[in-house]
């Protein structure tokens, strides 16, 4: 980031260019696909904070997603909270359950936190299923009220794209943030090497916990937010093949990069979207794409752009 | 006590079945030490080729689960070839991710080639039962049990008595010690994968009947067969076996008296108690089959 200025110019750009989007478009449909690619920028960023940042592969993103998505749909509408207490429960509730899961799970190995993870969103798409009392099982929850804060509602679909927006726009400054902090490089190093790690006093399983309970937190208000868009929640959005598309994104960007996931989001969302693939189909294009992606560009997006800076950097340098 | 008996037999079956996909994926992490999350879907895939064999070609049953057994072999070479061999030599999380995307693309191209529907192919013996006093237990079940049984024998006398079996052995030790000593780590790899593959073949030969037939089968018996994995050890064919049996009987009771709908929790809740009280697995060692 030490290009001098055109970052700083280039992002303030793509923030104008986001915010006037809707203002030009106005097919409900394209914007219904940049609101899903927003929220799957979200989600992607909290997933690359523990895959990308610490290095542990965890397989329970959508379980914490449908978390956040059930807590706020039944927040909202057995108990009436308003949304800004919804969202917050979301991400607490995400948050502290990932405890539970990561302590035994991180025990043995980076294998059996992928199982482990694995195991626990299977069983919270179990429970969703059947725990009928509380979820209404395969009926779903109906009839989430639509977002606000305050006096401001977010019941049209431009207003609560900003909305997602600015929540995923906290996101992304709030992860960079934290990467950059000593946190941050207290998750490298644990990522880097865990036993030179713990000489030098950073504790991978403290480290490692607190980056996964982050993640848990912001992938539950990302599931809130899209339980405020949709208004229904059922099983489903549990479903384990959101985790491939995280990972889809992850690779295609570059993990551990805020730029390479945006970029990878973008691409693996959108795309998909717009070519309006049946949903069979869409998972064997991934499918292949994931395996293409890790055999022949390791290093995905981010890599690629690294390369071409890099190049522009040698010709500044001898001109 | 004939319902308590029933179940013990429908545990045993279970974990038969479990045993068998199981020891499996334990080969190919102790050998490979990779995470094979398209198992479940190699089951997925022995059960329909058992389900055209038998019950839309009506091939006799025996041919029918000889041509899944040998099927899924052949069908593991190229998986090794295809999905292991080129990120053989990568970290291990690029490895898991390789077979995460293999398992979907195996559940999806089934289900645009075969659709959705749920088949069966029930063989005679599932209907026709053995009784015994007030118990009665199928066919299929017995025949289940003692297949398995055979092929583990089997299976343990080609591991500790043939040069393949100790080639495996030693890979599984000391990767490197082993390569040094002329062990040729894609042949012994292969090998593993076609045994796990043929393994995960019988299961479905035998098991499918049993139960109903669809594409996405695979997936909750890959994790249910990475629990017992874990809590057997992971890399640990014994331990596998022997937790699988454990798991398919708490299964058993765990849906005949408490509640079926959460049945397929069990292995789960199982694999987190264990790993709390002994991080390394009930047979854990740090590496070996």
């Amino acid at each position: 980031m030490s290009l001098g200025r055109a970052p700083v110019l280039l992002q303030l750009g793509l923030l104008v260019l986001l915010v006037l989007v809707p203002q030009v478009i106005q097919l409900s449909y394209l914007l219904d696909v940049l609101i899903v690619t927003v929220m799957y920028v979200g989600l992607a960023l909290s997933y690359d904070l523990i895959v990308g940042h610490v290095g542990s592969l965890s397989l329970a993103q959508p379980a914490f997603y449908g978390i956040g998505a059930y807590a706020v749909a039944l927040l909202s509408t057995r108990v009436g909270w308003p949304t800004v207490a919804c969202l917050a429960a979301a991400a607490i509730i995400a948050g502290l359950l990932a405890l539970p899961v990561g302590i035994p799970s991180f025990r043995l190995s980076q294998y059996s936190f992928a199982i482990g993870t694995l195991g626990f969103a299977t069983v919270a798409q179990l429970v969703a299923q059947n725990w009928i009392d509380l979820t209404d099982g395969p009926m779903c929850v109906t009839g989430v009220p639509k977002a606000s804060i305050g006096g401001l509602s977010f019941a049209t679909l431009p207003s609560f794209y900003y909305f997602v927006l600015a929540v995923v726009i906290g996101i992304f400054l709030f992860t960079r943030r934290l990467v950059g902090s000593r946190i941050g490089r207290s998750f490298a190093a644990v990522h880097e090497n865990e036993l030179l790690a713990s000489a030098v006093g950073v504790s991978p399983l403290k480290y490692k916990l607190l980056a996964f309970s982050l993640s848990a937190a912001l992938a539950g208000v990302i599931g809130g937010m899209y339980a405020y868009y949709v208004n229904v929640v059922c099983p489903t959005e549990l479903s384990l093949f959101i985790t491939l598309n995280l990972l889809v994104i992850l690779f295609i960007g570059g993990a551990g990069s805020p730029r390479g996931v945006v970029l990878g989001a973008i691409a693996g969302t959108s795309l998909p979207e717009l070519l309006r693939l049946a949903s069979s189909w869409r998972l064997v294009l991934f499918g292949v794409a994931l395996l293409v992606i890790i055999n022949f560009f390791p290093d995905g997006l981010e890599g690629g752009l690294r390369r071409i800076e890099r190049r522009l950097a040698r010709r500044s340098t001898s001109a | 006590m004939a319902l308590f008996l029933e179940q013990v037999v429908n545990g045993l079956t279970l974990g038969a079945y479990y045993a068998l996909v199981a020891v499996g994926l334990a080969l190919v992490f102790g050998v490979a030490r990779l995470v094979n999350f398209a198992h479940g879907e190699f089951f997925m895939l022995g059960a329909y080729v058992l389900y055209f064999a038998y019950g839309v070609y009506h091939l006799p049953y025996g041919l029918a689960v000889l041509l899944a057994v040998l099927g899924l072999a052949a069908f593991g070479a190229v998986f090794h070839r295809l999905i292991y061999q080129p990120v053989m030599h990568r970290v291990w999380h690029v490895q898991l991710i390789a077979t995460l995307a293999a398992s979907f693309i195996l559940a999806n191209v089934a289900i645009i080639a075969v659709g959705s529907t749920q088949r069966s192919a029930a063989t005679p013996f599932v209907t026709d039962v053995f009784t015994v006093g007030d118990m009665h237990v199928a066919y299929q079940r017995l025949l289940v049990l003692g297949v398995a049984l055979v092929a583990f024998v089997a299976l343990q006398q080609f591991i500790q008595r043939t040069p393949q079996g100790r080639a495996m052995r030693a890979i599984a030790q000391n990767r490197e010690a082993a390569q040094v000593l002329g062990v040729d780590l894609a042949q012994v790899t292969r090998l593993t994968f076609v045994l796990s593959a043929a393994l995960t073949g019988l299961a479905a030969g035998l098991v499918a009947p049993l139960y109903l037939i669809f594409p996405t089968v695979g997936s909750l018996l890959t994790l249910k067969a990475f629990a017992v994995v874990v809590i057997g050890g992971m890399g640990n064919a014994t331990g596998a076996l022997v937790v699988a049996f454990i798991v398919g009987l708490a299964e058993a009771f765990g849906a005949g008296y408490i509640s079926i709908e959460y049945r397929d929790a069990i292995a789960f809740i199982l694999m987190i108690v264990v790993l709390l009280w002994r991080p390394l697995g009930l047979m854990g060692r740090r590496v070996g089959i």
